[in-house]
């Protein structure tokens, strides 16, 4: 085996090698050719993660710290002056409200209609691969065309819902214009939106669960819940665990839909931090404030996937 | 040690091949510039205008680089107002920033203080151009001291647009070409309540420009130090007598049923736009600008009033919105020159007749009205005079030239979210103070970061 992994690379190392070959009359040990070879396959990404990644990591956390003028500079340093202000305005602390209502609604939701759409779609029925196709199709909708799309079913005077509710002579609700409802609606279309990718997902892992356990649980006379909270359950933990941190950090991080459908409003009951953030920055030009929020934004997603790591990582097996 | 002496080795191979590189780019490019250079120097003009607007200045744009040999315009688009702002303030002193550019009304602050800019003052003086035939209100809203900052360009002031078939059609007499609060409500009520509730009366869009009009309408200052025209401001005032009153106007329209709310953004006016079109709503306050627009989607009559005003006084007049021209300093004297001379041709009274024909924005050079392009415009539709009118008749003072401050994007959203606040039934004058005081801590803030002395 070691002979013929040598032959292969043999004729690679006659490439390789000259330049080696100099620096060894210079005088090298092995250990430190590794290193610089470490180093050379390393740097591009290093080079690149550091300028588009770390970097920027640094400069917002410095930035976090600082007041800055019209043109984005850092003048005045105001230590935790930013943090305390922001954890002390009531707007701030609504608009943190309002994330994690709207991402716990969103992830669970997903979640289980993610599940349940699998589930039904894994029965053998005629006509099934349509329904599998309709379910999996929100994944090839972008954003935009999803906006428009429910922006079209919430509009307030000539949109479907409006339209249904006076067929119904049931009162209007203005989807988007009144606090409460603005938020359902965004979390609607957002969880339409995560389906079609968590539909496959769940879909694959159902097909992937052994069917002679199922068998023998029929053979036992349990019954249909049981198998599914007994084997199928258990059997997709894995795959639930990595929908819900995926879905969870996606939803803390939503912006498309937000700017597109209700830009925040109405009374910031939709304006999500992420949202906060762009407004903040890049069109009051007050990058400070937005620092920190970006700062105490990656904290709470830290913190909440390490909850979930805690906790769920437990009940998963592999 | 002998680490960095293989490192060096390694660099070596590296910078040989970088140079050969340079070397072959530098070739290249001189090349390029010296074929260029001879006849014509470009002129990067960067703009934030869609549509109408969009095909309109392009075209100005290629009649303009025909008509003469010394420069090329080149016409870049750079997505929103908002967005814009901050290209312009960090391309600054780089190749990639443009040598003239738009940037909307509130950012005018911000750019002159930026200090990127060079005034238009400065060519005005140097060609004794004749600014008096270009709107006096419009140049107000861009100058500081009596030094035009900037050039005014596609320019808008809000009116209030009614569905004149449809108040026929419920025998409803139209509002006063000049009309007050109460005479919109009068006609907003009556036609909610002849249609049999099937149309709505009044719709205001949660829109910061409206609420800075209310003001400016009242002769009340939104920002101390005069509307920050005698230095910069270190307050606002949002909880006013004008700001009640208009607010509370909008609530006795909402409490009797007859105004709609469509919220606030983009989403907000094109539903609005829907409803006015489908004949479901029949008055609302809008931008000028949209005037091509609803001429062009609607068989009914349209007509236009000047903004509302309050009841037991005269209106002060309202400012304008959309954006100006700006000359970055960060470029040669000739590609200065080159903008100004673009800015000179984009204002002649022609091409003004045909921006507003063609875009609904007004026409500001005061010549362009004799043209026939407007003539035959006004024939047509004889409402799309009265933004015009409405205009002319204004005579600029502190209160109705804009609010000269920064951060006026902010002052917009805190102002919205009372609105918003105020649309959804909440307490007028509760709203108001805490978005005054919201902005007031912005305002400081943001003072002490520009370190600017109280």
């Amino acid at each position: 085996m070691e002979e013929q992994l040598n032959k292969q690379f043999k004729p690679l190392n006659k490439i390789a090698i000259p330049k080696l070959q100099k620096l060894k009359k210079i005088g090298y040990d092995v250990n430190a050719k590794d290193k610089i070879y470490a180093f050379l396959f390393l740097g591009p990404s290093l080079l690149i993660l550091s300028i588009f990644v770390f970097y920027p990591m640094l400069r917002t956390l410095y930035l976090s710290f600082f007041l800055t003028n019209t043109l984005g500079k850092p003048t005045v340093f105001v230590g935790f002056n930013n943090y305390v202000n922001l954890l002390t305005s009531s707007t701030y602390l609504n608009s943190l409200k309002a994330t994690i209502t709207y991402v716990i609604a969103v992830s669970m939701l997903t979640l289980v209609l993610g599940i349940l759409l699998a589930q039904a779609a894994s029965k053998k029925i005629a006509g099934i691969n349509f329904f599998r196709t309709i379910f999996s199709g929100t994944m090839g909708v972008s954003v935009s065309v999803a906006a428009i799309f429910w922006l079209f079913i919430f509009n307030p005077s000539v949109g479907l819902l409006d339209q249904v509710t006076t067929f119904l002579h049931l009162p209007t609700i203005n989807w988007l214009t009144q606090p409460g409802w603005a938020m359902l609606a965004v979390i609607i279309s957002t969880v339409w939106m995560n389906l079609g990718f968590t539909f496959l997902i769940f879909f694959g892992a159902l097909q992937s669960v052994p069917k002679f356990l199922y068998e023998a649980a029929e053979i036992e006379g349990a019954s249909k819940s049981y198998q599914f909270f007994h084997i199928t359950f258990p059997m997709i933990s894995p795959t639930i665990f990595f929908i819900s941190i995926i879905t969870l950090i996606e939803s803390f991080k939503s912006f498309g839909l937000i700017d597109l459908m209700t830009a925040g409003g109405p009374d910031n009951a939709t304006n999500l931090m992420v949202y906060r953030i762009y407004q903040d920055a890049f069109l009051s030009g007050n990058y400070g404030s937005a620092s920190t929020q970006s700062v105490i934004l990656a904290i709470i997603i830290s913190l909440f996937t390490l909850m979930q790591f805690k906790l769920l990582e437990k009940k998963v097996t592999y | 040690m002998k680490y960095l002496r293989h490192f060096l080795e390694f660099t070596f191979y590296i910078r040989k091949f970088l140079l050969a590189a340079l070397i072959f780019l530098a070739t290249v490019s001189s090349f390029g510039t010296q074929a260029s250079a001879k006849t014509r120097t470009k002129i990067v003009f960067w703009h934030e205008m869609t549509g109408p607007a969009q095909v309109q200045l392009n075209k100005f744009v290629n009649n303009y680089n025909q008509s003469q040999s010394n420069y090329t315009v080149i016409p870049q688009f750079e997505g929103n107002y908002n967005e814009a702002v901050q290209k312009i303030l960090n391309t600054h002193g780089t190749s990639a920033s443009p040598a003239l550019f738009q940037s909307m009304d509130i950012s005018t602050n911000q750019i002159a203080s930026s200090g990127y800019t060079t005034p238009v003052q400065k060519f005005i003086n140097e060609d004794n151009y004749d600014v008096s035939k270009i709107s006096s209100i419009a140049r107000a809203f861009y100058s500081q001291n009596g030094k035009q900052l900037s050039m005014p360009f596609n320019t808008s002031q809000p009116v209030l647009y009614y569905n004149a078939s449809l108040l026929k059609k419920y025998k409803i007499t139209p509002p006063p070409v000049d009309p007050s609060y109460s005479d919109i409500t009068r006609v907003a009520k009556q036609l909610y309540q002849h249609s049999d509730k099937k149309v709505k009366g009044l719709s205001i869009e949660i829109y910061g420009w409206f609420f800075e009009q209310f003001l400016a309408n009242s002769g009340t200052s939104l920002a101390n130090n005069n509307d920050g025209h005698s230095g910069t401001p270190t307050s606002v005032s949002f909880d006013n007598p004008a700001a009640i009153a208009a607010m509370k106007w909008i609530q006795t329209n909402i409490k009797n049923g007859s105004f709609m709310n469509y919220g606030a953004g983009t989403n907000a006016s094109t539903n609005e736009m829907a409803s006015f079109l489908s004949g479901k709503l029949g008055m609302f306050l809008q931008s000028s600008a949209s005037i091509s627009q609803l001429t062009a989607g609607t068989k009914d009559k349209i007509g236009v009033t000047y903004y509302p005003h309050l009841d037991n006084k005269k209106a002060n007049g309202v400012s304008i919105g959309g954006a100006s021209l700006w000359i970055s300093n960060d470029k040669s004297l000739q590609e200065q020159r080159g903008a100004w001379e673009f800015i000179k041709y984009l204002m002649s009274p022609t091409n003004q007749a045909s921006w507003q024909s063609a875009t609904g924005y007004l026409a500001l050079n005061k010549g362009s009205q004799n043209e026939p392009v407007l003539q035959k415009l006004y024939q047509h539709y004889p409402s799309s005079k009265v933004p015009s009118l409405q205009l002319s008749k204004t005579s600029p003072n502190n209160t109705n030239s804009g609010v000269f401050m920064q951060g006026l994007i902010q002052e917009r959203t805190s102002v919205q979210t009372a609105m918003e606040q105020i649309y959804n039934g909440g307490n007028i004058r509760q709203a108001l103070q805490e978005a005054e005081n919201s902005m007031n801590s912005a305002v400081k803030s943001a003072n002490k970061a520009n370190k600017v002395q109280n």
